[in-house]
């Protein structure tokens, strides 16, 4: 009893303190009503797709944003995921809260083995390692024949006990309860103790070790815990996307993870989800303003998102959030706001 | 005579042709400070390096409180019992004073890998990060970010960091560098309030303060010790003087 109103008060001082966060969280769940009323609901399409791509994007944030650990392949975890659910269906597991449990042991045990691995290296080959082991598992899934190969496998919608995923509503907020269950955890995460010996190793590895810690045990459970929520993104992705391919472990999309990220804020609690939310509007949009103006061009919208990439990592360190942060700092408290970020 | 603290027994370490350690040993007593001299290149920072586990020597036992710690990796030997600080201020930059303060108590604590409540809050936390903060006079920069600290500031942290896990070695190098003269004079009298408190191996280069502070003082040249002994000693003696103090420096 006691226990429970003080983690409710303990959550109520985080979300006081992660305004951004909770409003882009509080938006995704009254947006449908917006499309209902507006008859537009293409768009809880493309909010569903924002929700996954964000919530994996808030797990990788928390290696590469607070542990700073460069990955290049969780695109990997998402993949996995999703084959959990289709490969689960092939052997006549249907139970989607199964997929789910499946999805996260499994992307938690191959997180502890690729960060077991890689985490011995740092840097660039860090970088490279990850990388690899995510081609890896790619050219492995091209290469199962029995589960589609290249061409992928179609995937009925899990059975969620008494919430039929195929009401489209149901399946969005089943997306929506995943994504605020893993804000509300990072965000304890992220203030906790370990949380801030994770952003310690970042800043100072040795300093750490000085006071008697193994930076490795940090940073490969912080490892883990991202797999594990990518995973959970993937399961939903298949779910929502009713298909599996190798082509969702592409290693462009663990590419696209981590401008999400670095577009929203690096290293902030709302900037996965603010970035997921900006890169795939202009995804979607990008185009449609190009082929008003030059229809030939239509496809390349990249040409124009490029740029804009480049001003916001230009001119707001800190991404999107870092933006947001410095101009309400400026002006509430005009001394503080350059020093302040 | 009690057990010394440290206890280097032939210690080699060799980085290709360069002998950096040259058959070494060296005993530090509980509760003094050993001052580690000698020019430049003497080997000074690479022994610190084998004792505290950074660096591997190719041959040779090193002790700690009779233990063989040899094998030991860093943490392993913090949670021996070393201290240490570095020729570089090695501080958390990107955090406040007190936040360092927080993290160092966390660690010593053994709590660090907890998930739930906030650390930066946490009122226990934040009392003994405050009393980790005050052995060296810094409570009152709590709020400061560390980057920024003045650099003699920096190394005050640094040392609270080293005392914060109560070593009973403490490694130090050269922690007045680069001070101006009056922090230089307010580290020599923390580090000499330390004094029987917690064994210390000082190496440095202002010799005014070596020679007050230092009990006892090995001098290195080459990787090898040329002379052990106390202040009166050491500069009383022709081979020093001939290496080191009235020689090339």
């Amino acid at each position: 009893m006691s226990g429970l109103s003080q983690f409710l008060a303990l959550a109520g001082d985080g979300i006081k303190a992660n305004r951004l966060l909770w409003l882009l969280i509080g938006g995704f769940a009254v947006f449908p009503i917006f499309t209902h009323f507006a008859d537009l609901p293409f768009w809880n399409d493309v909010a569903m797709r924002i929700m996954l791509l964000g919530m994996a994007a808030m797990g990788l944030n928390l290696v590469l944003g607070y542990g700073g650990m460069v990955s290049f392949g969780h695109a990997a975890f998402i993949g996995i995921g999703a084959y959990c659910v289709g490969i689960g269906e092939f052997y006549g597991l249907t139970n989607g809260w199964a997929h789910i449990l499946l999805g996260m042991i499994v992307c938690g045990l191959m997180g502890l083995i690729i960060g077991y691995l890689a985490l011995r290296t740092s840097g660039i080959y860090f970088i490279m390692i990850t990388l690899a082991f995510a081609q890896m598992l790619f050219f492995l899934f091209v290469s199962l024949e029995q589960f589609g190969g290249d061409d992928g496998m179609s995937i009925d919608r899990a059975e969620f006990g008494l919430i039929d995923l195929y009401d489209p509503l149901r399946l969005y907020f089943l997306i929506w309860v995943a994504l605020a269950l893993v804000g509300l955890g990072l965000m304890f995460i992220v203030r906790s103790r370990f949380g801030v010996t994770l952003r310690a190793i970042k800043s100072n590895e040795s300093r750490i070790e000085a006071m008697g810690l193994e930076p490795l045990r940090f940073k490969i459970t912080g490892y883990v815990i991202s797999a594990v929520i990518c995973g959970l993104a993937g399961v939903l992705f298949a779910n929502w996307q009713e298909y599996v391919s190798p082509d969702i472990m592409h290693w462009t999309r663990s590419g696209e993870l981590m401008i999400i990220i670095i577009l929203g804020g690096l290293g902030t609690l709302a900037g996965p989800l603010l970035g997921a939310i900006v890169f795939l509007l202009l995804e979607e949009s990008l185009p449609m303003l190009l082929g008003a103006v030059a229809p030939a061009y239509a496809e390349n919208w990249m040409i124009l998102f490029g740029p804009l990439l480049i001003m916001v990592v230009l001119f707001g360190r800190g991404g999107l959030v870092g933006l947001i942060a410095t101009r309400n700092q400026s002006t509430s408290n005009q001394k503080r706001g350059k020093a302040g970020q | 005579m009690s057990q010394p603290i440290l206890n280097l027994l032939n210690l080699n370490k060799s980085f290709g042709a360069v002998k950096a350690t040259s058959d070494l040993s060296l005993t530090v007593m509980p509760g003094e400070i050993h001052a580690l001299i000698g020019p430049n290149g003497a080997g000074k920072t690479t022994l610190i390096q084998q004792i505290y586990g950074a660096q591997k020597q190719d041959s040779g036992q090193i002790s700690l409180n009779g233990s063989e710690i040899t094998a030991l990796s860093v943490p392993d030997r913090v949670k021996a019992g070393i201290g240490r600080s570095f020729q570089i201020s090695n501080v958390l930059m990107d955090f406040t004073v007190m936040e360092n303060g927080i993290i160092a108590e966390q660690a010593r604590l053994g709590q660090s890998f907890r998930f739930l409540r906030p650390a930066f809050s946490d009122r226990q936390l934040i009392r003994g990060g405050k009393a980790i903060l005050e052995r060296v006079g810094l409570e009152k920069r709590a709020e400061q970010r560390v980057g920024d600290l003045a650099h003699g500031e920096r190394r005050m942290l640094e040392l609270a960091l080293a005392l914060a896990t109560s070593p009973s070695l403490l490694l130090l190098d050269e922690p007045m560098a680069g001070a101006g003269p009056e922090d230089s004079q307010r580290m020599a009298d923390i580090i000499e309030g330390l004094r029987g408190t917690v064994a210390i191996l000082l190496i440095e280069h202002d010799m005014d303060a070596v020679f007050r502070l230092a009990d006892r003082l090995t001098v290195m040249v080459e990787g090898a010790v040329i002379a052990a002994g106390t202040a009166a000693e050491i500069s009383a003696n022709e081979a020093v003087k001939l290496a080191y103090l009235g020689g090339e420096e």
